[in-house]
């Protein structure tokens, strides 16, 4: 078997391809020899993954629930980045709404994002739901799914959820913060119109995933190789500002437990 | 740990995210180090909701909100994550001496922009001197890099003369006192400011090809630079209006004047072009040029060979002070410089004098025409202008530091084009 570690990689944007070009020559240029293979979706990668036809695979939370569900919590998990931490959802609601807080939320229309989205879909509704709003009852819900089957990493979804409620078509609407904040900064939003009036609790995003714990073990040099990268060196800093992190972090595995009920609760993989 | 830093506190009021309190908060951290803590007193619901997520985005840690007064108190820990990657601090406080409203160019030698390099960085690229360059800025292609080659102590000077010294080609010249000229005469002068234009195209793309070579880290030579293109394009502009306002029309380019011109294109070392070009080139000029004002029929004529005169003496002494300094620091330059006039020569071997027509256009002029009587009158001009231009090549020649009897023969290997 070649030393070649082989890392699964989901294909949302044309990007992605530069940004794994270059975490590529990364590890090659510090003696860590590896490839990646691309895949369309989070369910092929998440097979291929169980196959051995990879090593590690780069996947949402949603697609690690899904390995965690069928390994039997045997899987294992290396890394994710500084923004994988922390994470949360917002709802935003129309300026003229009188949406003040998830009480108001009652009899709205809400806007959701695709409905394989950790972030704009799955876990606001869950969130929703522990703080007494029934999304299935108590609001009347848009849904909008789109690139089904990249776990939300588009955002396209949550650019309609927001056009939604500018428009005035929902009064409020869900989103991740990370796609709120990148609105904030760059003017997508017009603060008049539209503000955050809640955020859900923190969770965590993407990891990189191995079939087994032992994995851990065994791809210990990849995963220090990552953790080294400095956003403080011109090389790295080109990936990493691509990428959207800051700094490679160990796991933090409470991070997905509400997504873990979230699935449950809403039957996700099935009954 | 971090409740060992004291506290920074910002009233950012009802400001929302779009509408500058991003900014307000990116600035005030801009301020702090890495550990220390930001207090965001604010009025606005939003805020505890937009600054948690562009907090973790940017690498910031968000320590909480708490509620005092009535009013909410956020706290942010600035991160260590560099926004400009650099470990240079800015330049701050200088002022520079302003003396009766004037600023002077010479006088920005101020703080790091006062530092001259003996080696530019490639990859300070666009950025003035003095600016803090990011790390990881890409390389630029200059290839002029080293002080000895691009620093010039009088650029800024030279400079801040040709800036005042600018004129309109369009009005300065006395276009409305041309006069029908003698059909020989006017033709003389036809050719002559045929002859001046076609030079003074490679006066322009001489300097040019050097602006897209120098590293702007020797800005002034490269802002003099161009002051040189900007004037020859005026001189063209003058002679070609010339040749084209009396009747008359532009004339003949022979090809051994392109050929002779093509050299001063074609060299690949700054100082060696400058040389070339501006020092026995344009030196040379000067005295074509005087002669023609003293002998123009008319006053357009008088007026352009009187400007454009000035203009060439200052390319003629920025060159000269560039090349005495480098000298002085690089005695094996003045080989250097040698060697290319002798190469030159021998690529020029097969001319064996000025066009001709140029020549005897010369002639014409200094006579007033073809009149047999004021006929040898203007052959002993023309031939004294080349007994003056040789003694006013030699006389620069030691001046940049060669001696005697190496600038007699220097000189006499100049081509016989004049540049």
């Amino acid at each position: 078997m070649s030393n070649v570690v082989n890392v699964g990689v989901v294909a949302y944007d044309p990007k992605v391809v530069t940004i794994w070009e270059g975490i590529k020559e990364y590890f090659e240029a510090n003696g860590v020899p590896m490839d990646f293979v691309l895949f369309s979706n989070y369910d092929a990668q998440v097979d291929a993954l169980l196959k051995g036809w990879i090593d590690i695979a780069w996947n949402t939370n949603l697609a690690y629930v899904k390995v965690h569900r069928r390994t039997d919590g045997k899987c294992g998990v290396l890394a994710m980045r500084d923004t994988d931490v922390g994470f949360t959802s917002k709802i935003v609601a129309g300026a003229g709404t009188g949406v003040e807080n998830l009480g108001g939320l009652k009899g709205k229309r809400v806007a959701f994002g695709s409905r394989d989205s950790g972030q704009a879909r799955i876990l606001p509704a869950y969130f929703l739901k522990r703080n007494g709003i029934d999304p299935a009852r108590d609001i009347t819900a848009i849904h909008f799914d789109l690139d089904v089957g990249k776990h939300g990493d588009t955002g396209t979804s949550e650019v309609e959820v927001l056009n939604s409620v500018m428009k005035g078509e929902a009064q409020a609407g869900a989103i991740g913060d990370q796609y709120w904040a990148r609105a904030l900064s760059e003017n997508l939003v017009d603060s008049g119109k539209v503000r955050a009036i809640w955020t859900s609790p923190g969770y965590c995003h993407c990891n990189f995933t191995v079939r087994e714990k032992a994995g851990e073990q065994r791809f210990a040099r990849w995963t220090d190789t990552l953790l080294a990268m400095d956003y403080n060196k011109p090389s790295d800093r080109k990936i990493m500002d691509m990428e959207g992190l800051k700094r490679w972090v160990r796991p933090e595995l409470d991070g997905y437990r509400a997504l873990f009920e979230a699935v449950d609760e809403f039957q996700f993989f099935g009954a | 740990m971090s409740s060992n830093f004291s506290v920074h506190s910002i009233d950012a009021r009802d400001l929302s995210a779009t509408d500058g309190l991003l900014l307000l908060v990116t600035r005030s951290l801009d301020k702090l180090k890495a550990g220390e803590i930001l207090e965001i007193l604010s009025d606005n619901p939003a805020t505890e909701h937009d600054l948690t997520a562009w907090s973790r985005l940017t690498a910031n840690r968000w320590i909480g909100t708490t509620t005092s007064n009535g009013r909410k108190s956020h706290r942010i820990e600035k991160g260590s994550a560099l926004r400009v990657l650099t470990d240079r601090e800015l330049d701050w406080g200088n002022r520079a001496p302003i003396v009766n409203g004037r600023f002077d160019t010479r006088d920005w030698l101020l703080g790091h922009a006062a530092r001259i390099r003996e080696t530019a960085i490639p990859s300070d690229g666009f950025a003035p001197r003095g600016a803090v360059v990011e790390t990881g800025s890409s390389d630029f292609p200059f290839d002029t890099l080293d002080r000895n080659q691009a620093w010039s102590e009088n650029a800024a000077e030279f400079y801040d003369q040709a800036t005042t010294g600018h004129w309109d080609g369009s009005r300065d010249i006395p276009w409305a006192e041309l006069v029908p000229l003698d059909a020989e005469l006017e033709r003389a002068v036809c050719q002559l400011m045929t002859f001046l234009a076609e030079n003074e195209f490679s006066a322009l793309y001489v300097p040019a090809k050097w602006i897209a070579r120098i590293h702007p880290h020797f800005a002034e030579t490269v802002l003099f630079l161009s002051t040189q293109v900007r004037d020859e394009a005026r001189h063209i502009e003058v002679f070609v209006k010339r040749a084209l306002a009396n009747g008359g029309g532009l004339q003949f380019s022979s090809a051994s004047t392109q050929t002779s011109l093509k050299t001063l294109l074609d060299q690949e070392d700054f100082l060696q072009a400058s040389f070339l070009l501006s020092v026995l080139g344009e030196g040379t000029f000067l005295d074509l040029l005087r002669y023609i004002e003293t002998h123009a029929p008319e006053p357009a004529t008088r007026e352009i060979a009187r400007r454009t005169r000035i203009d060439e003496t200052r390319h003629v002494h920025f060159a000269l002070d560039h090349i005495r300094s480098a000298l002085r620091v690089d005695g094996s330059l003045k080989t250097k410089l040698q060697r290319a006039i002798a190469e030159r020569a021998s690529v020029l071997s097969g001319i064996k004098g000025l066009n001709p027509l140029v020549e005897e256009s010369l002639v014409i002029l200094a006579a007033g025409g073809l009149s047999p009587d004021r006929l040898p009158a203007g052959t002993k001009a023309r031939a004294e202008l080349y007994d003056t231009m040789h003694e006013n090549r030699v006389r620069r020649l030691v001046a940049i530091g060669f001696r005697e009897r190496e600038a007699e023969e220097l000189s006499t290997l100049h081509t016989p084009n004049f540049m």
